[in-house]
């Protein structure tokens, strides 16, 4: 039996963040993985992340889990994959299925950071294949390249449901509806509006009810639900999906601290079965602690940022560093991840739906809570969208206070300010002068940027909007301008399409449309 | 946790609808047998999985633990939160019976 210091059980954000800081401070730390491949669920997520720079915001996931890896590579962290952790047992015994055996290894600490799994929900024909979940069609399209179905009716409006919607989009699916039993749209708005900028009809207070079909899945019906979540009798309607994809939230997977026998409870603000963490994240037994999604669901940026911040305990009770370096790297950990935690989406605001107004006192849109977009009149009360100027400037559509900042260093001129607090809403410096090099539209994870151009074409407004499917659109093209519900606005002629490195595959697209559309037309359809 | 008075029954077991709905798909198991199963006096998640096998075939409850958790708290009027949770036990995930049989004995540390 091998005995190491630290084992870390997962090589997601958390798990490699952890093993990172460990051995930094000179410990011997194995990591313990079941999957092939290390990231956990980065490898699977192609869009640009919220949050800061110094979170890795506006890198596309994958690449994230690239970058970390390569640096627990480069400390020499060594990471055991295709091995599954089976149990843990007393005194920080753990068994492993690797290489076709089942070996034993043991350790003065552990740190569980396996992540979380998909919940699902039960109806009429649940089980017929073409019902998946939101994971499983992630992994098919962005890790095997498979299209998961043809017409997919998306069920979940968090920000897994949005994202995955606009992935099967970019993967050439049709997607019928996104649907949510919630009264409001669950993830950012800002992801909820990109997906319905393209047509995408969202149905909120509604579910599914049945799946239709005997082998596999031939259509969908859903139906309104009560305030008790309960279907409304003749409000069915029947939906023509090939697919089904399910996106209801995630669960800690936290069977191994259970195994472990740590004391456990059902924290439905965690997302469900964790064990009790001291503020340190260690377990009622010494020794064992949890980081990331199974100590409690959250996001990438806070996993990493847990990761260390256990690691740095764990360094510290075993001598590795001095109880005064422990204290500032906990308080530098804890401070970063205050400030992600901060705005209408903080884990201690889970479930809430009594916000109105923005950290900065602007009402709050309903349409975009309940159909996915915003109205020009509700959008005239943010003064980052109002802003008007001749010649090209941006205009910027993002109106909920989210963790999120990239559009801020993105700009070389500095026309964008969130300011220290990345939780407030991105303002313009009217002080500054805008290039128009889009730079801030292609940066912006949630595409709500846009730049606006009234005077340089005597023909129309200029429109620049983020475009992240192919093919490309090409300069002289003409094709349909659609509204921010994905209506179809007016003619319109792309006259630029810029795409540079460092914008990522997001290219930026300007379009000409004739002026009384300036405020409505914000996407495009090729004809 | 709650604590669970136990009693029996006066009333008849009452179907529902929906009871062939399939909970557990990896050990095929409806909802109307997990109902009946708390009518039979099963009350917690531990209890339930035992009776009925649910939650141990190949995804090990991943997909049906809070599901059979919802049924159960329905049943006996409590809330999901008092339900309890399935014990993790080893192996969390299936093992080929071959790769247990592998199982290295030298347990002495290195
Ligand atoms: C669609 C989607 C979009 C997202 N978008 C964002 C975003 O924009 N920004 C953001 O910050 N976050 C985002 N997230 C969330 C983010 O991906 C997760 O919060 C994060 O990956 C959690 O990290 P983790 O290390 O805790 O767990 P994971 O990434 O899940 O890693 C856990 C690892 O543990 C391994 N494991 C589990 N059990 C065992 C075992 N018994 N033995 C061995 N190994 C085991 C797994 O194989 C896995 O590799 C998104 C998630 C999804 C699903
Ligand atoms: S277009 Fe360029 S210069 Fe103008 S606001 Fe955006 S990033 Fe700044
Ligand atoms: S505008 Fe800025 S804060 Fe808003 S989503 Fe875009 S990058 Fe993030």
């Amino acid at each position: 039996m091998k005995r190491h210091e630290l084992i870390v059980i997962g090589a997601g954000p958390a798990g490699l963040s952890a093993a990172i800081e460990a051995k930094k401070s000179g410990m011997d730390v194995i990591v313990f993985d079941e999957n092939s491949r290390p990231g956990g669920q980065l490898f699977k997520q192609i869009h640009k992340f919220f949050g800061s720079k110094e979170h890795h915001a506006k890198e596309r996931g994958f690449k994230i889990g690239e970058s970390l890896l390569a640096e627990a590579e480069e400390l020499g962290v060594k990471v055991e994959l295709n091995a599954t952790v089976m149990g843990i047992y007393e005194n920080k015994e753990v068994t492993v299925k690797m290489n076709g055996e089942v070996d034993h290894f043991k350790a003065d600490k552990i740190i569980i950071a396996t992540g979380a799994a998909e919940n699902m929900i039960p109806f009429k024909g649940w089980n017929i294949p073409g019902v998946i979940g939101a994971g499983a069609a992630q992994a098919m399209m962005n890790l095997q390249g498979v299209k998961p179905g043809s017409k997919i009716l998306m069920v979940g409006s968090g920000n897994v449901g949005l994202v995955v919607s606009f992935q099967l989009l970019q993967a050439g699916c049709e997607v019928a509806a996104v649907i949510d039993a919630a009264p409001r749209v669950g993830g950012y708005g800002v992801h909820a509006a990109k997906v319905a900028r393209t047509g995408v009809p969202f149905y909120l207070s509604h579910t599914v009810i049945e799946a239709k079909g005997t082998d596999h899945v031939s259509g969908a019906v859903i139906a309104e639900v009560d305030s008790h979540f309960q279907p409304i009798p003749g409000t069915e309607k029947e939906l023509d999906v090939d697919t089904i994809c399910i996106a209801v939230g995630l669960s800690p997977m936290s069977q191994l601290a259970s195994n472990a026998k740590c004391d456990m409870a059902l924290i439905p603000q965690k997302g469900g079965n964790v064990a009790l963490l001291s503020e340190y994240g260690e377990t009622n037994i010494k020794g064992i602690y949890c980081a990331g999604d199974v100590a409690g669901i959250e996001e990438a940026s806070s996993a990493m940022i847990q990761g260390r911040s256990v690691a740095s305990h764990v360094c510290y009770s075993l001598g590795y560093i001095t109880e005064e370096e422990f204290n500032t790297k906990y308080d530098s950990y804890q401070e970063a991840l205050g400030k992600l935690r901060m705005g209408m989406f903080a884990p201690a605001n889970k479930g809430r739906n009594d916000f109105t107004v923005t950290d900065e006192g602007y009402p709050i849109s309903k349409n975009l809570l309940a159909k996915g977009y915003m109205t020009e009149e509700e959008l005239e009360n943010f003064p980052a969208y109002n802003y008007k100027k001749a010649g090209v400037h941006p205009i910027i559509e993002c109106t909920q206070n989210i963790p999120c900042n990239p559009c801020q260093d993105a700009c070389p001129k500095k026309c964008i300010k969130v300011g220290e607090n990345i939780t407030m809403l991105p303002q313009i410096d009217e002080e500054q002068g805008c290039i128009g090099c889009g730079l801030c539209v292609a940066s912006c994870s949630g595409q709500a940027i846009f730049l606006m151009d009234e005077t340089s074409d005597p023909d129309g407004v200029l429109i620049s909007f983020p475009y992240e499917f192919l093919p490309l659109p090409e300069v002289g093209d003409k094709g349909t301008a659609l509204s921010r519900s994905g209506a179809p606005v007016c003619e319109a002629v792309i006259t630029d399409v810029k795409k540079t490195k460092v914008m990522d595959k997001t290219a930026v697209v300007t379009m000409r449309v004739p002026h009384e559309f300036k405020n409505s037309a914000r996407f495009y359809k090729p004809v | 946790m709650a604590k669970i008075i136990r009693t029996a029954h006066t009333e008849p077991f009452v179907e529902k609808p929906d009871d062939d709905m399939i909970i557990c798909r990896c050990e095929e198991i409806t909802k109307g047998e997990i109902r009946r199963a708390v009518y039979d006096g099963m009350s917690t998640m531990n209890e339930v999985k035992r009776y009925l096998r649910s939650g141990m075939g190949l995804c090990q409850g991943q997909t049906c633990q809070r599901l059979v958790q919802n049924i159960i708290a329905a049943e006996m009027k409590m809330k999901p939160t008092e339900v309890g949770m399935i014990q993790g036990r080893s192996p969390v995930r299936p093992v080929e019976i071959g790769i247990f049989s592998n199982n290295k004995t030298d347990v002495k540390e290195e």
